[in-house]
């Protein structure tokens, strides 16, 4: 037993620094391409990648089967056994010498570009900062998540946000925490619902209090392709004392946060695009529409905003545009989309912090390359004359 | 003759061969069909010249550059003026080319007698058309059946043209220089009767017959196809309007514009067969936007004149015969031969050059714009490539690759021009001249490299089976120069591929989303990764090196123009129908030749004639 210990750590080292696996990596990774191509046809870029591309496994769940059962190496897998294979190829074939040199810059640029694309994975945040005009905004939305906010708006603007994600409300009947002075029961959560306003023959509601009451509320079938899910909750906020508030119907599609009095503080209550908040904020002065001469093409989007940030002092007016984002305390505002008339704006905030990853990796490649390949044309060359 | 003077002759006598289009005098004719085709205009956000809108526009109805009336051809300027100014000819011009049988059936047309209808053969069903157009467009363009694509692009074409009659004067009634001068002077009694204040019966006549004549060019105003009025000194450079626009324009009908008239006295002169007045006419016009619109005015006659060169063509024509030279080199062992063959091909190669500088600076933009444009690249950058390697091995496969290349891409990219123009202007998120120039230009020499490298393989495979007596140096040299391109395709790929990226930070806010597109770069990437890996690794050799090259051609092939095919975003379905057979053919076509190049070595003729 001891001995094939021993012997199974130098196979498995072995076997990960095999060109063999190299081989057997990239071919996964151009299937894998391949399919996550031709899936976007029906399943949508999103789910696509989802699927083939940011998942250890591919699943594939078969009519007769109650269970998914992985069926071939997801992205993440090929991916990450690629890194270490590159890796352990390095360390152990490959003699440090002149000659090889630019193989080494290629490969550690190419494991930097890995490690980006791991590192994008998990620690990028989207979101979208849609302005008007005119307004001033301090916070960006996530349309694809949602959360329970529950506010004390007691104090005027400067609202005072717990924010619940909708897993937690999915999981559990009732949430109590100690910065909330009451509990939540979950009386109902339905990851995509239709909502309809009741008929004088409808049953009544299950909601009790807010604008619910009038509306009827029932699950619907999840969306396929890019469309999103509409959630819905019924929630009822409960006293330490085991009063009730009544039972509110809280969905992105009821507008406005409800409200009700709780120990002499309002509070307000919604189910909504999660929020992002940052310490500064944009005001949007003018958006610009270019179009071609006589056409309808569009030449150039722009949005021009104010920037203010007290903690850097910052006051004053940035131009966003195509292929020229905003880069401020972390966050990226790029020109995404418009609307009304040409007087909204909508810029894609992103937060990413291994950003600059790919383009070191994309010099130090070019770099290892052209040694490597200038290395073997002059060799080439000088043999032939 | 030395091999070198050979070589300077015959490179020569080519070039000025494939300049012949642009030295040849015009057709003969009493108007000045190419100066009025040299006049600017501006079209689909860009200035272009006249006979540029004329040719995109019949190549889009007809998908010819003429049309033939009578046994005659006519230039599609020609075609253009006669449209305008005497549409009640080219309504019975063969000019709208209908090949769908169902389409014909709704015209109730027999099919059969030729692909070409006149535009009277057409215009009874004309409502019937537009309505199944309708009904068309409110499908999802990727769920359209044959017929509802036929359909639409049939009726875009009618409105094209329709669009070309109503230009200067409602479907060609009357005398524009006439009514316009009516106008004019109808105007100046208006204002007249205005000023002196007093509201008369013959004021109130005045203002109700110029409403009348007023809604006359509201109509030309919507209906224009382009605009012929350059903006006057002193107004904002994209300041054009239409004959209709312009006499609008406050004050437009009073203060007449002078391409206004110009273009009336033009259309009221071809009307009445006046060749001196047209040209006259025309002179003026060339005269005034010399003098006030310069930029645009230079622009266009360039423009025009690299229209009438058909640089592209010439260099398909010398990249044919230079393949034919390499051949006959190979038949003959002559070296005379070889040397003709290569300067033929360096002609071929200059000519090429030269199409793309100029649409380089016509453009003011980096060579590679659009699919058209990436396929006029792809060949230049193989070509150059393979007459490189030309020069490492002098044996003629790298030139024939390299003419092979030219020729295919310039052909293809003579396919794709015919769905509009081929200087279109870029869309916002595009338009950046320094990405098209790095990331654009360095992932498509990644495509050139990788089809080179393939047709080196198919030379390669091609001579196991069909050469009598195996000549191992030419077989190492063509491994070696496989293998180099391959390098550098995979250089260029790559850091094409990671330079989008990048762009794709800087504009959308993420370094890669898995879109198509970069998807098929990608699959370029890891392909060509993977050749050399397995060639280091020892897994392949000679030949697996070489059918995987040719199967490179294939994914070059799907990720240049598939992704397209998936229904993303894309406007030009009756080209891209046809499009995804041609793409089909070639693809299995690559399959088999990987499937022979697969044979074992007794199905080779190298091997049985050692064996006999």
């Amino acid at each position: 037993m001891v001995m094939r210990r021993q012997d199974l750590l130098p196979r498995l080292a072995s076997f990960l620094s095999s060109m063999e696996l190299t081989v057997f990596c990239l071919i996964v990774l151009m299937i894998l391409t391949v399919a996550c191509t031709l899936a976007q046809v029906n399943l949508g870029i999103h789910m696509a990648v989802e699927q083939y591309v940011r998942s250890f496994f591919v699943w594939w769940r078969p009519e007769f089967l109650p269970f998914a059962v992985p069926v071939f190496p997801g992205g993440g897998l090929a991916g990450g056994l690629l890194l270490v294979n590159l890796g352990m190829v390095q360390f152990r074939r490959l003699e440090v010498s002149w000659r090889k040199a630019g193989l080494w810059i290629i490969h550690f640029g190419m494991a930097l570009l890995f490690l980006g694309e791991f590192a994008t994975a998990f620690l990028q945040v989207e979101s979208h900062l849609t302005i008007e005009e005119g307004q001033t905004m301090n916070y960006s939305v996530d349309p694809r998540r949602m959360e329970l906010a529950v506010i004390d708006a007691t104090d005027g603007d400067a609202d005072d946000v717990r924010s619940i994600p909708t897993s937690l409300i999915k999981e559990r009947t009732e949430i109590s925490d100690a910065s909330l002075p009451f509990a939540l029961r979950v009386q109902a959560f339905y990851e995509n619902a239709e909502l309809r306003m009741r008929g004088s023959g409808d049953p009544p509601s299950m909601a009790t209090a807010g604008v619910g009451t009038g509306v009827l509320v029932r699950p619907a079938p999840r969306p396929l392709g890019e469309e999103q899910d509409l959630p819905a909750a019924l929630i009822e906020p409960v006293a330490r004392d085991g009063r009730s508030y009544g039972v509110f119907l809280v969905s992105p599609n009821l507008g406005a946060p409800q409200e009700f009095v709780h120990e002499g503080r309002r509070w307000k209550i919604a189910l909504r695009p999660k929020r992002y908040y940052m310490p500064f904020s944009l005001t949007l002065k003018d958006f610009k529409h270019d179009v071609y001469p006589g056409t309808q093409i569009p030449k150039n989007f722009s949005s021009l905003v104010r920037l203010l940030d007290p903690r850097s002092k910052d006051d004053r007016d940035v131009l966003i545009y195509m292929n020229s984002p905003l880069r401020h305390d972390g966050l990226t505002f790029y020109q995404a989309s418009f609307g009304k008339d040409n007087t909204l704006s909508v810029l894609q905030v992103v937060r990413n912090p291994s950003w600059t990853l790919p383009y070191i990796s994309c010099a130090l490649v070019a770099i290892g390359l052209l040694w490597h390949f200038g290395m073997m044309l002059r060799r080439t060359l000088g043999g032939l004359s | 003759m030395s091999h070198r003077k050979l070589f300077a002759a015959v490179f020569v006598s080519s070039l000025v061969l494939a300049a012949w289009p642009a030295l040849a005098p015009a057709p003969r004719s009493d108007f000045d069909v190419e100066g009025f085709g040299r006049l600017p205009s501006l079209e689909g956000g860009r200035v272009k010249p006249i006979d540029t809108f004329a040719r995109n526009t019949l190549l889009m109805i007809r998908s010819k550059q003429t049309v033939r009336v009578d046994g005659r051809s006519l230039s599609a300027t020609r075609w253009l003026l006669d449209s305008a100014f005497k549409p009640e000819t080219s309504d019975t011009y063969a000019a709208f080319v209908v090949d769908d049988p169902e389409v014909l059936g709704l015209l109730g047309l027999a099919q059969g007698k030729g692909r070409y209808f006149a535009y009277w053969q057409l215009e009874p069903k004309r409502e019937e058309v537009n309505r199944q157009a309708q009904a068309a467009d409110a499908v999802p363009s990727g769920a359209r059946s044959r017929f509802q694509n036929a359909v639409l692009a049939l009726d875009q074409r009618m409105t094209s043209y329709e669009r070309v009659k109503n230009t200067f004067m409602p479907s060609g009634r009357g005398d524009p220089a006439a009514e316009l001068s009516s106008l004019h002077a109808l105007m100046k009694e208006a204002m007249g009767a205005l000023k002196s204040g007093k509201p008369t019966k013959k004021a109130s006549q005045l203002m109700g017959s110029l409403d009348s004549s007023m809604q006359a060019y509201q109509f030309l105003a919507e209906a224009a196809a382009f605009k012929s009025a350059p903006p006057k000194p002193g107004e904002p450079e994209e300041a054009w309007a239409s004959f209709g626009e312009s006499v609008l324009r406050p004050g437009g009908a009073l203060d007449l514009h002078p391409s206004a008239t110009l273009f009336a006295r033009m259309a009221s002169a071809y009307r009445a067969g006046d060749a001196a007045a047209f040209n006259a006419a025309v002179a003026e016009q060339t005269a005034w936007v010399k003098a006030n619109a310069a930029k645009a005015a230079s622009q266009a006659r360039a423009e025009a004149l690299f229209n009438r060169s058909q640089v592209f063509i010439s260099g398909m024509t010398l990249y044919v015969i230079a393949l034919l030279l390499v051949f006959a080199s190979w038949a003959t062992r002559r070296e005379d031969i070889a040397a003709a063959a290569r300067a033929v091909a360096w002609a071929a190669f200059t000519v090429h050059t030269l199409g793309l500088l100029s649409r380089t600076v016509l453009q003011g933009r980096p060579p590679v714009t659009n699919l058209y444009s990436s396929a006029v690249f792809v060949g230049w950058g193989a070509a150059f490539l393979g007459l490189f390697g030309e020069r490492v091995h002098r044996r003629g496969f790298a030139a024939a690759g390299a003419a092979t290349a030219g020729f295919a891409t310039l052909l293809i990219a003579h396919h794709l021009g015919s769905t509009g123009d081929t200087m279109d202007v870029m869309r916002a998120v595009l338009d950046s001249n320094f990405w098209l120039a790095t990331h654009v230009i360095t992932v498509t020499i990644g495509y050139s490299g990788t089809y080179l490298a393939g047709l080196l393989a198919i030379a390669w495979i091609v001579r196991r089976h069909a050469l009598r007596k195996p000549d191992p140096a030419d077989d190492k040299a063509l491994v070696s120069l496989t293998y180099g391109v391959l390098a550098f395709s995979l250089f260029f790929s790559f850091i094409g591929t990671v330079l989008g990226g990048i762009w794709a930070d800087q504009s959308w806010g993420r370094f890669w989303g898995w879109d198509p597109k970069e998807n098929g770069a990608l699959l370029i990437v890891l392909w060509n990764a993977l050749i050399l890996h397995m060639r280091w690794a020892g897994f392949v050799r000679e030949r697996g090196i070489m059918l995987m090259a040719v199967f490179g051609n294939v994914i070059t092939s799907v990720s240049w123009f598939g992704v397209n095919m998936l229904g993303i975003g894309l406007h030009s379905y009756g080209f891209m129908d046809s499009a995804f057979w041609w793409l089909l053919a070639f693809s299995v076509c690559q399959l088999a030749i990987i499937a022979i190049g697969a044979l074992p070595p007794r199905f080779w003729i190298q091997t049985r004639q050692a064996d006999a």
